[in-house]
């Protein structure tokens, strides 16, 4: 039989926002800032470690930093990272173009499912949200959904909030914390997990989700998370979060410029302390709505810039933790419908590792048990889409076809049945006639999503922790709030 | 008279703030009172771009170059208004409480609120609750404006309202409060005066204050 040669076959639709010589533009860009405007660093340590190297520091705390630092320091991280969760299972790989989803972080409003109105978070709320991230099947990882507000005290939230999602969930995490204590605090608890701080340098269970102030500003909370994960080894992103127009430029490219610099200077730092960290990139890259001030969360510029930095990562050898699924719309409407698939899909075709804020509403102000249910779905369309299709033998089905002839049926035909499965099963979406709507009181996708949300509340019973492992985790959190009271 | 007054508002709504300055000047040294510059030229200018902004005819780039202008005409108005015993639109002292890095939300309403004629003092970020009652010991303002963009910040505000009372000062000044975890009761539970969910709300609700 006659075999090809020279075949090129997609796995997926190909997407790339920059070319390679426009990311050459704005990394070279990126290093010129380094070197002539430089960034604030408000910690003793950093402005030691930089100006024990060949960086310059003026100005008390300006620093500016050589191309070579930079470069060499860039070598040094891994390519490749396994997350995994507290059971040892679920492992999240981030691996170029292997896209995985969660939630974002710190909601401070919670929708409140018997009134439709918004409130505060409660632990409970993320002890709720937890359980149902857990349960579905679309989203690898999560976050804090909102703010555990009733903590005993507002300087150990972080802790509470871990302890809410481990209680629930067996998916490895992203985790903010309040400052360098609580970050260790919290990798402590991994550590209790996992076996040994060796261990949890094999087997990371979290993700230290770290921000820089746009622009070019880093305040000393966050650099001692930075310095702590860098000595410890603990997976860290240091994510800007510019609004372009009012804290980066207004332009998406001078945006990615500031930000891929703010990421450099903590490439550097790392770097300086301890070698070998696993860095990941980040941003939420956005603009602020002129018209009403918001930090926007539907805009489709967030999902250009995001996308561009994707590519900017690819090509530096970073893994890249993005954002998509959010909204800037007060409720499950229509706006938060178009606003969350339109970032998801970019999200997902730019090959974006971590993909988090998945199910925010309220430009990051709102968290939602439906919006979470409403993602899942909509992640399994855009898997789907971007699964791309395959073109050997059997798909293009050429025998079938020449069996069935014209005039035929597919129905009943052996190869129907073997790949109807492939396809996307909807779960939430209505696709009935309309008489058969009509009998079924007309319910539309809200009315099944707040169904669902139901069941999976009532049915899903995570796999609990080890008595022996709760107890000692608790006494952490416990010796936290002491230290605090 | 008039008909320069009106090419004032026009050079405000526009953002020309050289210009401004020079025609304001003008006016003045061919016999305009300042109380006619600042009502019927100035305020009647801001008045036309907060109403343009409300309507999405005009955005916060331009609306912030308008506010600027206004600040610099405020500058040469401001002495004069005192000289011949007119009231300007009052002092507003803003800045974001304790542990709290949030500062472009702070900074819009600060940029506003000079927009509105007010002469702002921004104390920045991170700040404790002396820094702010040494400023309204300090530039006596109307208002002392506080921003707080975390729930785990907020509750801050409320001990600098309790230091002002501690210092004895609480009755000197009004306290205004807002930040996107800030509701309209938390500013009610921790006796603020009042609440602003954004900028131009902010604006408003100065206005509101200096009146009552
Ligand atoms: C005096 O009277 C008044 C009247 C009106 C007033 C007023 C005062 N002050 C404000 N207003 C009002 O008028 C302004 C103009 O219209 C408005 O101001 P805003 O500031 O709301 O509006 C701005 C123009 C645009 N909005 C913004 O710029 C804020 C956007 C969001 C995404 C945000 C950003 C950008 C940032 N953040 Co932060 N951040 C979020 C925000 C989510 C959100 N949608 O609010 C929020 C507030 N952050 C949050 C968190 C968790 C955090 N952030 C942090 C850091 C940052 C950045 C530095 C990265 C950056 C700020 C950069 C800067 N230069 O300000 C950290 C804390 C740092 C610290 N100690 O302060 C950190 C704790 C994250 C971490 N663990 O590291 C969440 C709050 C959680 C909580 N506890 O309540 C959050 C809701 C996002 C989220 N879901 O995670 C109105 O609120």
């Amino acid at each position: 039989m006659a075999t090809k040669m020279n075949q090129t076959n997609n796995q997926g639709p190909q997407f790339e926002v920059l070319t390679e010589s426009q990311i050459e533009q704005i990394y070279a860009s990126a290093l010129d800032v380094l070197e002539s405007v430089g960034a604030r660093f408000h910690h003793e340590e950093a402005l030691e470690l930089f100006n024990n190297s060949e960086a310059v520091v003026t100005d008390k705390n300006l620093v500016r930093v050589p191309a070579s630092l930079v470069e060499r320091a860039l070598r040094s991280y891994p390519r490749s990272i396994y997350l995994q969760g507290r059971n040892g299972k679920n492992q999240v790989r981030l691996v170029p173009n292997e896209v995985a989803y969660g939630t974002g972080s710190d909601l401070p409003f919670f929708i409140d499912r018997e009134t439709g109105d918004r409130r505060s978070t409660s632990y409970k709320d993320v002890n709720d949200a937890a359980r149902i991230l857990d349960y579905l099947p679309n989203y690898e990882f999560h976050m804090s959904h909102g703010i555990v507000c009733d903590a005993p005290n507002p300087q150990t939230y972080d802790r509470h909030q871990y302890l809410a999602m481990l209680e629930n969930s067996t998916k490895p995490m992203v985790l903010t914390s309040v400052d360098g204590e609580g970050l260790e605090d919290l990798w402590r608890i991994a550590t209790t997990l996992v076996g040994g701080e060796d261990e949890f340098r094999l087997k990371p269970q979290f993700v230290a989700y770290i921000e820089p102030i746009s622009p070019l500003n880093n305040d000393r909370t966050a650099v001692e998370k930075l310095l702590f994960a860098a000595e410890k080894g603990i997976p860290a992103m240091y994510t800007p979060c510019p609004s372009s127009g009012a804290t980066a430029p207004a332009t998406m490219a001078g945006m990615l410029v500031q930000s891929l610099a703010e990421t450099l200077m903590a490439v550097a730092l790392c770097h300086l302390k301890k070698p070998g960290m696993p860095l990941i990139m980040g941003g939420v890259t956005t603009v602020m709505d002129m018209h009403t001030t918001t930090y926007s969360y539907g805009a489709p510029e967030l999902s250009l810039a995001c996308a561009a930095n994707t590519d900017i990562s690819k090509w530096l050898g970073l893994r890249m933790f993005s954002t998509g699924g959010c909204s800037d719309s007060k409720t499950l409407d229509e706006q938060t419908a178009v606003e969350q698939m339109t970032s998801l899909f970019y999200a997902h075709l730019s090959g974006a590792n971590l993909v988090h804020d998945v199910g925010y509403i309220g430009s990051g102000t709102i968290a939602s048990l439906d919006s979470l249910v409403l993602n899942d779905e909509l992640i399994g369309m855009v898997r789907k889409f971007c699964e791309g299709l395959n073109t050997d033998e059997d798909h293009l089905a050429l025998d079938t076809i020449r069996e069935v002839g014209p005039a035929g049926e597919y129905l009943t035909h052996e190869h129907t049945f073997e790949h109807w499965r492939e396809w996307f099963m909807p779960k939430l979406q209505d696709r009935s006639d309309w008489d058969t709507w009509n009998t079924n009181n007309q319910k539309t996708m809200i009315d099944y999503l707040k169904e669902e949300t139901d069941r999976i509340l009532n049915e899903h019973e995570p796999e609990p922790i080890e008595p022996d492992q709760y107890k000692e985790i608790k006494k952490i959190v416990h010796e936290a709030d002491e230290r605090h009271s | 008279m008039e008909e320069k007054l009106g090419s004032i508002s026009q050079t405000l709504i526009e953002g020309k703030a050289d210009e401004l300055q020079k025609q304001v000047q003008e006016a003045l040294d061919g016999g305009a009172t300042p109380e006619d510059v600042m009502n019927q030229a100035l305020v009647a200018g801001m008045d036309a771009v907060g109403q343009q902004w409300k309507a999405g005819d005009m955005f916060i780039p331009e609306v912030i170059r308008s506010a600027k202008a206004m600040s610099g005409a405020m500058d040469i108005i401001r002495p004069k208004l005192s000289e011949s015993g007119g009231a300007g639109s009052g002092t507003f002292v803003i800045g974001t409480v304790l542990r709290d890095l949030h500062d472009i939300g702070k900074d819009l309403v600060a940029m506003m609120m000079e927009g509105a004629g007010f002469k702002v003092v921004n104390l920045g970020i991170d700040l404790d609750a002396e820094v702010f009652v040494d400023a309204v010991k300090e530039h006596k303002p109307d208002i002392l404006g506080m921003s707080a963009l975390l729930t785990t910040t907020m509750p801050q505000m409320g001990e600098v309202i309790n230091a002002l009372k501690e210092a004895g000062i609480r009755d000197q000044v009004k306290v205004m409060v807002g930040g996107a975890p800030v509701s309209e009761e938390y500013a009610e539970e921790i006796g603020a005066d009042s609440y602003a969910p954004n900028a131009a709300t902010a604006v408003d609700k100065a206005k509101e204050l200096l009146q009552a």
